[in-house]
């Protein structure tokens, strides 16, 4: 985490509604909402182009002033349209700078793997993102996973990773594959096995089946 | 013909046809690789163009990274044979179809270099009905 925390502004948003988002995002602003610690729920609204700014370079606690009251806010989510290109809405969470909370930190592969040069061999990264809980300070960038020593049938679990801090604690589990190195044809027979039909030839169907019985 | 992908089984042999120009909210990320290949437009994709989009996509990466299909034709289209007076009931089943709405990601790729994701992308739209674009990893909160 970066040692100073982003100042971020915000406006409160009184009318609430697709319509009125709609008309906030017309005008530049990124909808959100801000909840937590036992608090009502605020609908604000922040400047669309300085949030996602922030929150594209990987940002996740704001030091946020709404209408002139300051607090700390930790981003929880955010809300995507159809096409999954453009943040429509996010979620903040009221924070205390001491506090543990849950989050996800990116996972980042260094090295170019020893058993990538053989042929046929590909690198399964299936998990982009680790749990973690730990404090607000100690929030992580990225958590550096280093591949160069990997072989082909190597896999480096959640497990094997060091997490930056010790005070930090992991929640995915244990054994989730993070990185595995497979020889791609081997992966095809498996996957290709089922579902496979010969053109022209027809499925079982169930409720035919049950009038017979 | 080459073997297509079908359902082994089904509930009921026909289905009706439904409504289709809906806006996609699930499957409309890249969830398994590094790049997608997203539709922009709705479409009933058959399953013969699916195949077509996975045989050029090996063709052109030849043994290097891995392909998802995101999408499965379990949708029953049928027709009626040419110069056939209406009625008499549904038509056979003439061809299995994906039901896809703008945003669905079709295919994803892992383990390549962007440009030749790009490459490959650009040779499966060519196979496919509707308008596409290739997409990257959303972030995440």
């Amino acid at each position: 985490m970066s040692d100073t925390t982003t100042e971020l502004s915000a406006q409160l948003r009184e009318r609430t509604g697709s319509r009125y988002s709609q008309r906030v995002r017309k005008a530049g602003g990124l909808p959100a909402v801000v909840y937590g610690h036992k608090e009502e729920p605020v609908s604000i609204t922040v400047d669309a182009h300085t949030a996602i700014g922030y929150i594209s370079k990987g940002e996740k606690v704001f030091h946020m002033d709404i209408a002139g009251a300051k607090q700390y806010v930790l981003l929880k989510d955010l809300g995507y349209d159809y096409l999954g290109t453009n943040i429509i809405h996010a979620d903040f969470a009221r924070v205390d700078m001491n506090e543990r909370v849950d989050t996800k930190a990116r996972l980042k592969l260094v090295g170019e793997a020893v058993g990538l040069k053989t042929t046929g061999a590909i690198m399964m990264h299936p998990i982009t993102e680790l749990q973690l809980n730990c404090t607000v300070t100690n929030f992580p960038d990225d958590i550096v996973v280093d591949v160069s020593d990997m072989e082909v049938g190597d896999a480096i679990h959640a497990s094997d990773i060091t997490l930056p801090k010790d005070t930090m604690v992991l929640l995915t589990d244990p054994g989730a594959i993070i990185a595995q190195i497979v020889m791609k044809a081997v992966q095809e027979e498996e996957g290709e096995a089922a579902e496979v039909g010969a053109d022209g030839a027809t499925p079982e169907v169930i409720a035919e089946k049950k009038d017979a019985e | 013909m080459p073997p297509y992908k079908i359902p082994k089984r089904v509930k009921h042999r026909k289905e009706f046809r439904r409504v289709r120009d809906r806006k996609a909210t699930k499957g409309n990320y890249v969830a398994f690789g590094e790049f997608g290949l997203q539709a922009l437009e709705p479409c009933w994709l058959k399953s013969n163009c699916i195949e077509a989009g996975r045989v050029t996509c090996q063709h052109f990466l030849k043994r290097e990274g891995k392909l998802f299909i995101r999408v499965f034709p379990d949708k029953p289209i049928s027709k009626k044979p040419l110069e056939t007076r209406m009625g008499k009931g549904k038509a056979e089943v003439d061809y299995w179809a994906a039901r896809v709405k703008p945003g669905t990601v079709l295919f994803e790729l892992a383990g390549v270099s962007e440009a030749r994701a790009r490459g490959a992308f650009f040779r499966i739209a060519m196979k496919m009905p509707v308008r596409c674009r290739m997409i990257g990893r959303r972030i995440e909160a």
